[in-house]
């Protein structure tokens, strides 16, 4: 609806006109599969989050260590050279408070989301995750976390072998 | 870096597994309802006429192509048919090839101008006659639930109309 048009014309449904089969309908669900490659260097990141580690590329032209890792310097143009090892510590650079889950919905209890820029890569070279342990009060951008990882056995080569970064305790490094 | 420096036991590549869940509920709109219930609920096939261009259609639609005048006047159509195009199916819509070969044909109604039915057609391939009498052949009552399938097909009439 808009300022000068109050109500379109047609037959609005209800949802329970709709979802109640008050009204004929034809419903269907494509068979929409597909599946997608990882690549080099997202193939060697996933391998390694199922090691439990986290892995970088560097690059011998502007001596960044490009995390997540990628096979081509998008600042020289250039192939990238060697893989390393980074922590699984780092820095909160920005979140959201989520009141909507995956699929859209509504929920009560919010999720916490947000880019994580990790300790041993190059100054804002992170990725996006889950925050737990903390309420939405207690998260801010600078705050000091680490992965919560699942156990070697739960893992299998994905983001999610990582729960969830936690806020990082006294005395760890 | 060199070439075998690169990933060359292609059991280390990994790949992500997506299943799009798209679910989609068409409604027959306004026109499409009623002539989804009448078949439903009684059996019946409805056209619409035009009363300015005095024209007929099926299936019935809210609105005249020619004129753009609302439709509301709808009458029964009669069950027989005549086949107008048909063709013979050997794979179903998932590209599976059929155990039987399958016809499918574009039906014209007495007194109807514009539109006709598309559906089975139970003839063997050999048998399928563009200008054959058909007869529309309704699943029963109670297997009945409002979209095109109400319709099982067409089986060859009798009638020489």
């Amino acid at each position: 609806m808009t300022a000068r048009i109050p109500k379109f014309p047609g037959k609005e449904l209800s949802s329970e006109e709709f979802y109640g089969n008050k009204v004929t309908q034809v419903r269907s669900r494509p068979d929409a599969r597909y599946a997608f490659s990882a690549g080099e260097a997202m193939s060697r990141f996933l391998e390694e989050l199922q090691n439990g580690r986290l892995i970088a590329r560097t690059c011998h032209g502007c001596k960044r260590i490009l995390f997540p890792p990628r096979m081509f310097c998008e600042e020289c143009f250039r192939p990238t050279d060697d893989w390393t090892y980074i922590r699984d510590t780092g820095t909160i650079e920005t979140y959201s408070v989520s009141y909507l889950d995956q699929d859209a919905k509504r929920i009560t209890e919010p999720i916490l989301v947000g880019v994580v820029s990790v300790d041993g890569a190059s100054p804002k070279m992170g990725m996006m995750h889950y925050f737990g342990e903390m309420t939405k009060d207690q998260i801010h951008i600078g705050m000091r976390v680490k992965a919560a990882w699942k156990s070697p056995e739960e893992r299998k080569g994905s983001v999610l072998d990582i729960r969830y970064f936690r806020p990082l305790r006294e005395g760890e490094a | 870096m060199t070439f075998l420096e690169r990933t060359t036991d292609v059991r280390r590549l990994r790949h992500w597994d997506v299943d799009m869940s798209l679910d989609y509920i068409y409604t027959s709109g306004i026109a499409g309802e009623r002539f989804f219930r009448a078949l439903r609920d009684e059996g019946r096939i409805l056209g619409v006429r035009c009363p300015a261009c005095k024209v007929n259609y099926l299936p019935p639609r809210m609105f005249c192509e020619g004129c753009f005048t609302e439709l509301t006047d709808s009458f029964d159509v009669s069950p027989e048919g005549k086949v107008v195009s048909f063709t013979v199916a050997h794979v179903d819509r998932r590209s599976h090839p059929l155990p039987q070969p399958e016809v499918y044909a574009f039906v014209t109604f007495r007194g109807i101008d514009r539109g006709g039915l598309i559906h089975r057609l139970f003839v063997p391939p050999d048998r399928a006659k563009i200008g054959m009498a058909v007869r529309v052949r309704l699943r029963p009552k109670e297997q009945r639930t409002g979209t095109i399938l109400d319709i099982e097909g067409f089986e060859p009439s009798a009638s020489q109309d």
